[in-house]
Formats: C-alpha cells, structure tokens, sequence
C-alpha cells in the first residue's frame, strides 16, 4: 500500500468528485446552513467528524460483523440486506454518543456545534459516504476507507463554507424578486459546481 | 361527506400548494442527482412514492403506540426497512435503471421530505388522512422530478425516454453536455425555482385584486 494510492483517493473525493458539488450529497445543509461563514464552518466540523467514525465503524459492521456470519452460514451475501438498516443506526447512534462525550469533555466545542449535531443524522453526505465506501473497489481495506471519509468530510467543508462566503456578498446585490432565496442560491451553487468541473482529470 | 374533501385537499396540497421540492425544497439530492433523464426521474419518483406511502400507513397505524422520544428511530428503521424493499426491487426488475440510480435508491433513507411527512402528517393523524398525504407528497415530487428530467434530457442530449426528439442539426456536436452534468442540475433546478415563485406571487396578486 503506497502513499500515493491514500493521496489519490483523498484528492478524488475531496476535490473531483467532491461529494457536494459532483456527488448531489448533503444539500440541504448546503443550501440551509451557508448563510453566515462560521456556521457553515462549524458544520463543515462537525460533518467531518462524524463522516470519518462513521465510515470506518460501517466499514467494520460490513467486513468484521456482516460477512463473517455470512461466512459462518455459507454464504458471504446472506446478511448484505441488512446493511442499511444497521448503516443508519450507526451513524444515529454515532452522533448521540459524539453528542454527549463533546458535552462532558469538550464544552466549548459542543456550544459551538450547536443545533448542528444532531442534524447530521440525516445528511445524506454522511450515509452516501458509508455506501460509497461499501461499493468502490479501492475502499476494501480500512486505512483507505477512513481516508476516504475524511476526504469526503473535508471536500464538504470546503464546498459549504465557499458557498458562505459568496452568499455573504449575495445580501448585498440587487438579485430579481422571483430569485431571491432558493432560486438564487441554487444558481451559484450551479456556477461553484462549473468551478469544481474544472478539477476533472486530476487523479482519477 | 366534509372527510373526503379534506382528504382531496390535503392530497392536492402535496402536489401543488406545497410541492415538496419546488416550494418547501425538501429531498433536494435525488432531485438534482437523478434527473439527467426522463426515466430515472420517474422511476426515483415511483420509488419514493411507494417508501413514503408505506412508511405514513405503517406510522400511522403505529401512531398510539409509539412514545414520543424514540419516535425519530421508529420513523428511520420503518423508512430503512422499505426503502431494502425497494432497491431489492428494482434491482431484481429493472437492473440497468438501478445500477444508474445507484447509490440513490438507499439515499431514500434521509430523504428528509419522508421523515418530514412522519412527523408532520403520520403521527397525529388518522390512516385515511396519511394516506392521501402520501399519494399527494409522492406524486408532487414524482411531477417536480419530471419536470426537471425532461428539460434536462432534451437540452443535455435531445432525447426523450431515449428518444430523439431535437433535430440532427442540434445532435450534431451542439448539444449542452453541461446539462446533464452536475451544473446543469443546480442551474435548471434555480431556474425552475424562480419560475414556480414568479406564478405564485402573480398569483397571489390575481387573488387579491
């Protein structure tokens, strides 16, 4: 396992196929959270966190849990049809229990996190992130997965804080009645979107 | 007799009034992640339809049995379960269609427009009412899907259902690639969003005047 096999995946996922802009995941909170710089910051935080534990425990349930019993009965697949219930209880129970070991050891931090903890649940970057790691060939050992998750996390952050910074600015321009809110934002988000085309080629 | 009508009216208000996606802008990311053709559009759209169809029956039914502070789990293990249902499916019917759909099917999951419908609609109501809620959110959002996969499927690659429908002089080379491409979905859907409150607030105003 070289280096740059780990590089390759992380600039993959965080810049070329950047979960948000070329992946179509986590835009609610894209769309939502993006009004001000700091909170779209925190969530970026917070949404890393969660994403890069929670791709590696799916990924243990999957290769330490699921396929082993499958194993056991004969058949590697037997159990695959649970993934996806046993995916989202963990990451709902992984964002309960980040939720409360933030509360007793880190107060500052989970003040600043806020509302947006137990929002994660249902950003679909963080579920669509596990699932992608499951189905790619290259994310079949550990280390490569959880790289993969932390780019994932981080390619996230990147996209919505960006995406804070222009709507900052947005406040200030004259923008067609129909076009304010919505429309407007999901326009920029189009054009951020042309942007990040541009990273195509890179890697693979 | 006064039932039936409120039931016609909240389904109507899930296909119109309160559009799950154009107005209340809810389960955004298939929206914009499937709708490069006419046909995954409507097939995401079926496949919504029926999860959110049969979570509202189920949490419906459940609802007096349900304590209020594992409700939220409830709601996802139910989704979870029939959204397995349906992936299962449309892999074992339509092969091609799910591969494309591909990590979408299961995305259904925290398609927060479902759990929305739970919340607001399954749990305080009676079967009937959730059911006409259901039919109304998924057909809305069946109809807003559309509307996107047809504009984009005939600008990006001039075909409809895979059927040429734009002359050869514009397949020829000048298609917009960018269309189909992820750009093209946050453009089309801004513009379409644009659009949708235009009519409305002419609308309002036509109502007032």
């Amino acid at each position: 396992m070289s280096i740059g096999v780990l590089v390759g995946i992380f600039l993959s996922v965080a810049l070329v196929n950047n979960l948000v802009l070329a992946g179509f995941l986590g835009i609610c909170p894209f769309l939502g959270v993006s009004r001000k710089v700091d909170m779209a910051f925190g969530m970026g935080c917070a949404v890393t966190f969660v994403i890069t534990i929670s791709g590696v425990v799916t990924w243990l349930i999957v290769h330490a849990i699921l396929t082993p019993i499958g194993n056991a009965i004969g058949n590697p697949g037997a159990l695959y049809f649970l993934k996806y219930v046993a995916f989202i209880m963990v990451i709902a129970s992984m964002v309960q229990l980040v939720e409360m070991y933030l509360k007793k050891f880190f107060p500052p931090l989970y003040t600043a996190f806020g509302v947006f903890l137990p929002l994660i649940t249902t950003n679909c970057a963080i579920l669509g992130a596990c699932l992608y790691i499951d189905m790619k060939p290259e994310t079949q050992n550990l280390l490569n997965a959880a790289v993969y998750a932390f780019g994932g996390g981080l390619g996230f952050m990147l996209a919505i804080t960006i995406m804070a910074g222009i709507r900052e600015h947005v406040r200030f321009s004259d923008v067609p009645k129909c076009l304010q809110g919505a429309g407007i934002t999901l326009l920029v988000a189009g054009i951020l979107a042309l942007a990040f085309t541009g990273f195509t080629g890179i890697g693979k | 007799m006064a039932k039936e009508v409120s039931n016609l009216e909240q389904f109507k208000d899930g296909v119109l009034g309160n559009n799950p996606v154009l107005v209340q802008l809810l389960g955004m990311c298939p929206t914009l992640a499937v709708t490069n053709s006419l046909e995954n559009a409507l097939v995401m759209g079926m496949a919504a339809t029926f999860v959110v169809v049969m979570s509202n029956l189920i949490t419906s039914t459940l609802r007096n049995l349900i304590k209020p502070h594992v409700r939220i789990l409830i709601f996802t293990l139910t989704i979870a379960t029939f959204v397995t249902i349906a992936d299962l499916t449309l892999k074992a019917y339509i092969f091609e269609v799910s591969k494309k759909l591909g990590a979408f099917v299961p995305l259904i999951i925290v398609n927060c427009m479902i759990i929305c419908r739970a919340e607001v609609v399954a749990i305080k109501k009676g079967v009937a009412k959730s059911l006409a809620d259901a039919f109304g959110i998924g057909i809305g959002f069946t109809l807003a899907l559309s509307i996107l996969g047809v504009v984009r499927e005939i600008l990006g690659s001039g075909t409809l259902m895979n059927r040429q429908v734009l002359p050869d002089a514009f397949l020829d080379g000048h298609t917009w690639v960018i269309m189909v491409l992820p750009p093209g979905a946050f453009l089309t859907l801004g513009v379409v969003v644009g659009v949708v409150n235009h009519v409305r607030a002419r609308g309002a105003k036509g109502g007032a005047a």
